[in-house]
């Protein structure tokens, strides 16, 4: 796709990394592990599952009959004149195709049911299996892997249920007993027609592997279309700023005439398969013709009997094509169901220990009593995401409880590391992270999350109202209790300025608050929670100064008499810490108060002088 | 995504809609009249193919019945008002019409390849393209409003399934519902031609059918729309999980939410397994009405026949062929019915763009200005996005060229907005704003834009090479212009380093790079057409405390000799400025240099305490015993 007269201006053409995910294969064949593994979750509806495969059999043997009966009323009664007989074949066929139909009912509405419950089961179980990872999993893993499990993978499995399987499955019990049919009549006419059978598969087969090499290869013209497209609307601001208007109109439609390219390809493709199978039955009606009138002619085969081998060789033929189509779809299912369970059998990198304690509440049993922060320990802490990588070494200190930590220091010196270890978002790879003096191993992490408070510099809100999103933080809280938390943090006022108060809606991915008002919302959301152990990252950098002035009242607030860990740029917060911590290249290189550090002379004071110039300059 | 509110409300009434879209495909109206003619063909050869059969089949009947009762062989075979040659061996018979068969065959698959890639080719290779082509570039010329208005979701599903829907007006229901038509109407006389009563008998049920499709198809709908609604909504939640697992994990909701996926993934079983009832009901009576057919074709046609009123092969196997190509047709029924739903909404949607007022453009005798000067006026301006409160009121304010304006304000004071008017993302609702002495609505919109330079809150790159990027808004620069551009924006070292230099590609958002790179990369952007006017909508918002430094210097020569407005919340900015504006709830409410502001109570004192704190403690500790 490079523009050869343009080495390097207009281009507007996204350039797509290749997605992992594909180079997993598209097709997988079939594997009866995988299905039934598949179909064990079908167990709450396992009586269906029985009577399903009773009526994938009757149904097989239902169409034939129909067929037969068709035929044997047309080539006997009808054309010997005989009316009684016309008569009883068609009440016969009468009373069979409403009970075949009743049956249909069921047979159809089952296979629907089995696969959603299927589906119903795997998505459950995603869901659990990826809640229970670590957080390294999700800085691992990216969101449209999992989206696509869920959505694409498990519907490739729902279509493997619902409409292949038990589908196949009758279409194949039809041909085998339109075949018992036929060879009954006439063997030999059968074979001659029968010849036909791996021919008609192969012509399918070929075409239809064709067909999906060419809809992939669509598939990504068309998604590089929508990628630009996206870039065009997200950056419709900045080309209308700069006048790009035109160029990128004309860009636009070089890359759609080159999409409709690949879709004629595709039209091209599909458009010899369909006459070629037309054909192939035409081909087949005339050798019948031949063939069988030959074979009438030399009295080995009733005339009217070649009436039978018209209509029920129909019944024969039609499932291979149907089947054909299936089997694609069949491996698709099985592609799909195979990355499923990749998933769902992904290891955590951690659990809790089953040993694990839950992590005493000081603050159960009693409102009155002293709300004390934890004890939090870090001895000889050494960690690295990867373990080969370490990105702390040897880190120890202790935040007595209702002391606040201040951590200082440039990207990459290990601050996020420690809020994360403090977290136990991850665990240390060598020392300990103790509170109140127990291993952190050893303690269970909802319980000790139940204590911690969070607010970070992106803070995710999800949609629904403000108010759920702060009741987050302690979900049996009414609504009074949190416009008693804000008031607390002297924000209720701004509660209130928001556009429906508390009822205020966060749209996608918060969209509808400003980031200071999302901020707001963490803030009341971790008060609401009443935590033991505060963790502030980064937490007022993204607000303005005048909506950061009004926080800084809430800050503190939040901080009093909890454990805090706090990251901040600004200085007026570490200011006020009991411990600065100065971190480099993931070791402590200075600690002590601010006052002391300043007064040391080195990098604290260093690193602040330089910072507060640039508030200066001039 | 999924339920739209800005697609309801009132638009263009049904009937409008259809009689568009009949203007649209009548653009296409040769290659319609074209696809219509192969399918006309491939009709009447059907026919014939069909009629072959029962011709051989009662052929074959009767010579066997002849020779069991010793009669000579049977007279001539009539076909395509030609005899064959009597006295003909019957299997050079046979063979004749098998070979007929096969001959109609051959031509009938060539004609369908040539149809079916005639019909993509109208869809996919013209009407498609024309139709996005022209959605994207109207989308390109709306207004800021539309897209404040809009989500990305939305106006994607535009552009690519809302026009898929639209082209199925085209193929699926225009040229079928002809194609439909006529078969049916040439099948019905034929089946006549056999047997009127037969066929009366025959059709009867077909009514019944069309009736109980659209029935269903009215009570399903709504479920459909509400399955998905469902589904939508039990992967956002998932979606929402996954993004937010710091958050549910730090305040350990795991079981909460482990409770609430469970009820909206169950709520999706359950209402599918109301729709699988009705479909399950559905299909099973529209196959038993298909067979009432059979059993009248039987009762009755046996009837027929057994009193040889009809032959057996040319008359009831033909007539079975025929009505279940009949059938085949009666079930396109509810699929046009489908389709025309379908491309309504569609057309609904995409007409909306289509027909969506630009509300900025040039006027018809536009000033050209190729230069300014940049001397900036506002005067009263007032502004709302056309909601009750306005966001601006009352605006005046006077900037000479070459002045900086620096603006401060709590998020949703109107900051934004108040530059977005300068080069007319929006128009001013009240006042107006003059460049030079000029009603910025009265100049070109070209000329206006080009002298503006702009650098957003998040700087937006696009998946291109640096180089592109810079060049954005001059595709033709030259490569000593962008280095020029990138020096001035403290860019060109790290640039340099990058893996390909100025060829490197950016990801998509410009993921690989710091936000202070791409904050430059930005300004870059902007000082390369060397504009009078420049505007920084806080230019550091995104950026951390310690990469604002890297910025500080592109932001200095960018605005050297520059009308700058810039958009700000530190002091060491806003004391570069000329002139300081404090905007509150849309209203200026403080304005001087900071020498001036600094003096007196008010809300930039505020924020300029809370920042002068740290410098004056770094002084105290200075004093103090700090080497």
């Amino acid at each position: 796709m490079s523009d050869q007269d343009h080495p390097r201006g207009p281009m507007l053409l996204v350039h797509r990394v290749r997605d992992e995910d594909d180079d997993e294969e598209q097709f997988k064949p079939l594997d009866w592990r995988l299905i039934s593994r598949i179909l064990g979750y079908a167990a709450p509806i396992r009586r269906k599952l029985v009577i399903m495969y009773v009526l994938t059999t009757i149904r097989s043997a239902q169409l034939p009959a129909l067929v037969w009966i068709t035929a044997r009323v047309i080539k006997g009664p009808i054309a010997m004149g005989d009316m009684h007989g016309v008569l009883v074949g068609t009440v016969a066929f009468a009373v069979l195709a409403v009970i075949t139909d009743s049956m249909f009912h069921f047979r159809q509405r089952y296979a629907l049911e089995i696969g959603e419950t299927v589906v119903n089961g795997l998505r459950e179980d995603i869901f659990l299996r990826t809640q229970r990872q670590p957080m390294s999993f999700f800085h691992r893993v990216k969101l449209g892997r999992i989206l696509s499990r869920v959505t694409s993978d498990v519907e490739a499995v729902r279509v493997g249920i619902q409409d292949v399987g038990f589908v196949s499955a009758i279409q194949f019990g039809q041909m085998v007993f339109s075949a018992v049919v036929l060879a009954s009549y006439d063997w030999k006419l059968f074979l001659v027609i029968a010849a036909m059978a791996p021919a008609l598969w192969l012509v399918n087969n070929h075409f239809r592997m064709k067909f999906s090499r060419l809809t992939r290869a669509s598939q990504e013209s068309f998604s590089r279309v929508t990628a630009t497209l996206a870039e065009s609307v997200n950056g419709i601001r900045v080309t209308q700023g700069f006048v790009r208007q035109d160029t990128n109109a004309g860009l636009f439609r070089s890359l759609l005439s080159d999409h409709s390219k690949y879709n004629v390809a595709l039209a091209r493709t599909s458009a010899v398969l369909a006459p070629i199978l037309e054909l192939n039955s035409q081909f087949f009606v005339a050798t019948l013709l031949v063939v069988g009138g030959w074979r009438v002619f030399h009295g080995t085969l009733g005339a009217d009997d070649l009436i039978m081998f018209f209509l029920m060789a129909n019944i024969f033929f039609s499932p291979i094509t149907v089947i054909g189509n299936q089997y694609n779809q069949g491996l698709l299912a099985m592609a799909g169901a195979e990355r499923i369970f990749r998933l769902l059998d992904t290891e955590p990198d951690w659990e809790d220990d089953p040993g694990a304690q839950p992590l005493a509440d000081p603050r159960a049993g009693g409102d009155g009593g002293p709300r004390r922060g934890a004890r939090v320990e870090l001895r000889d802490v050494s960690f690295g995401y990867d373990p080969s990588r370490l990105v702390l070494h040897g880190v120890s200190f202790t935040a007595e409880p209702g002391q606040t930590v201040a951590l200082v220091g440039h990207t990459g010196s290990g601050k996020s590391s420690i809020i994360n270890l403090v977290s136990k978002f991850y665990l240390p790879t060598k020392g300990e992270v103790l509170v109140d003096g127990r291993e952190i191993r050893g303690i269970t992490s909802r319980s000790l999350h139940r204590q911690m408070g969070m607010v970070q510099q992106q803070n995710f809100l999800f949609s629904g109202s403000v108010l759920d999103n702060i009741r987050l933080g302690r979900p049996e809280s009414t609504e009074e209790d949190v416009r008693r938390a804000a008031d607390r943090l002297g924000c209720l006022a701004m509660v209130d300025e928001l556009d429906a108060g508390l009822a205020t809606q966060v749209g996608e991915r918060g969209a509808g608050l400003s980031l200071g008002q999302r901020q707001l919302v963490c803030f009341i959301r971790a008060m609401l929670a009443d935590p033991r152990i505060v963790v502030l990252d980064e937490a007022t950098s993204s607000i303005d100064a005048l909506t950061e002035s009004r926080l800084q009242g809430a800050l503190a607030t939040l901080l009093r008499g909890r454990t805090s860990f706090v990251v901040a740029h600004r200085l007026s917060t570490i200011r006020g810490a009991d411990l600065v911590l100065v971190l480099d290249k993931g070791r402590i290189i200075e600690r002590g108060t601010h006052p002391e550090l300043l007064a040391l002379g080195g990098h604290y004071a260093a690193l602040y002088r330089q910072f507060v110039q640039v508030d200066d300059r001039r | 995504m999924g339920s739209s509110p800005e697609s309801e409300g009132p638009g263009p009434s049904n009937s409008e809609l259809i009689r568009r879209l009949f203007a649209l495909a009548w653009r296409y109206r040769m290659r319609c009249v074209q696809v219509l003619g192969i399918q006309l063909v491939l009709l009447t050869m059907g026919l014939f193919g069909l009629s072959f059969t029962g011709i051989g089949i009662d052929y074959i009947r009767q010579v066997v019945a002849h020779a069991g009762a010793g009669h000579p062989p049977v007279g001539p075979v009539r076909f395509l008002h030609m005899s064959l040659p009597p006295g003909l061996h019957p299997m050079a018979v046979l063979a004749i019409l098998g070979g007929s068969i096969l001959l109609l065959s051959s031509c009938r698959a060539v004609l369908n390849y040539v149809y079916a890639v005639r019909v993509n080719i109208l869809v996919q290779q013209h009407l498609v393209v024309d139709l996005r082509g022209e959605i994207y570039d109207k989308l390109q010329r709306l207004s800021f409003r539309f897209f404040d208005a809009n989500t990305t979701g939305s106006i994607i599903t535009r552009v690519t399934g809302d026009v898929q829907s639209v082209r199925m007006f085209v193929d699926q229901v225009l040229i079928q519902s002809v194609i439909m038509v006529i078969s049916l109407t040439v099948y019905a006389i034929y089946m006549a031609s056999l047997s009127p009563g037969l066929t009366v008998a025959c059709l009867a049920t077909s009514p019944v059918l069309w009736i109980m499709a659209a029935g269903f198809s009215r009570k399903i709908q709504p479920e459909y729309a509400e399955n998905r609604r469902l589904v939508e909504r039990m992967v956002q939640f998932l979606a929402e999980s996954i993004q937010g697992a710091a958050v549910v994990k730090g305040f350990g909701r795991q079981d909460e939410n482990r409770a609430r996926f469970t009820r909206l993934n169950g709520e999706v079983l359950t209402q599918q397994y109301n729709i699988f009832w009705w479909v399950s009901l559905f299909s099973p009576t529209a196959g038993f009405l298909t067979r009432i057919n059979t059993i009248v074709l039987l009762g009755y046609g046996g009837w027929l026949v057994a009193h040889d009123r009809l032959p057996l092969g040319a008359g009831l196997v033909v007539f079975a062929g025929l009505l279940d190509q009949f059938a085949g047709q009666v079930n396109n029924v509810a699929t046009v019915v489908n389709s025309v739903q379908q491309s309504l909404i569609g057309a609904r949607r995409v007409f909306e763009i289509l027909d969506a007022p630009v509300d900025v453009r040039t006027p018809r005798d536009a000033i050209r200005r190729p230069r300014f000067e940049g001397a900036v006026r506002f005067e009263g301006v007032s502004f709302d996005y056309g909601r009750l409160e306005p966001v601006l009121h009352d605006i005046s304010l006077e900037v000479k060229p070459g002045e900086c304006v620096a603006i401060l304000g709590a998020t949703g004071a109107g900051k934004s907005v108040l530059m977005s008017l300068i080069p007319r993302f929006y128009d001013v609702s009240k006042g107006r704003i003059l460049i030079d002495g000029i009603d910025v609505r009265r100049l070109h919109l070209d000329d206006l834009r080009r002298n503006i330079g702009t650098v957003f809150q998040e700087s937006f790159l696009f998946s291109n090479t640096v180089a592109a990027n810079i060049a954005f808004g001059h595709p033709g620069a030259t490569q000593a212009q962008v280095e020029r551009a990138a020096r001035i924006a403290a860019a060109h070292e790290f640039i340099t380093a990058l893996p390909k230099g100025y060829e490197t590609v950016l990801g998509e958002s410009g993921n690989s790079l710091s936000g202070g790179q791409r904050q430059r990369l930005a300004i870059a952007r902007a000082v390369l057409l060397e504009p009078a006017i420049l505007l920084l909508d806080d230019p550091t918002a995104a950026i951390d405390s310690e990469t604002e430094r890297e910025i500080f210097d592109a932001l200095d020569r960018a605005i050297a000799g520059r009308t700058t407005f810039i958009v700000a919340h530190r002091l060491s900015t806003l004391r570069r400025a000329d002139v300081i504006i404090v905007l509150e709830n849309g209203r200026i409410v403080q304005r001087g240099s900071h020498a001036e502001l600094i003096r007196v109570q008010g809300p930039y004192l505020h924020v300029a305490n809370l920042q002068l704190v740290d410098s004056r403690e770094l002084q105290a500790a200075g004093e103090g015993g700090a080497p």
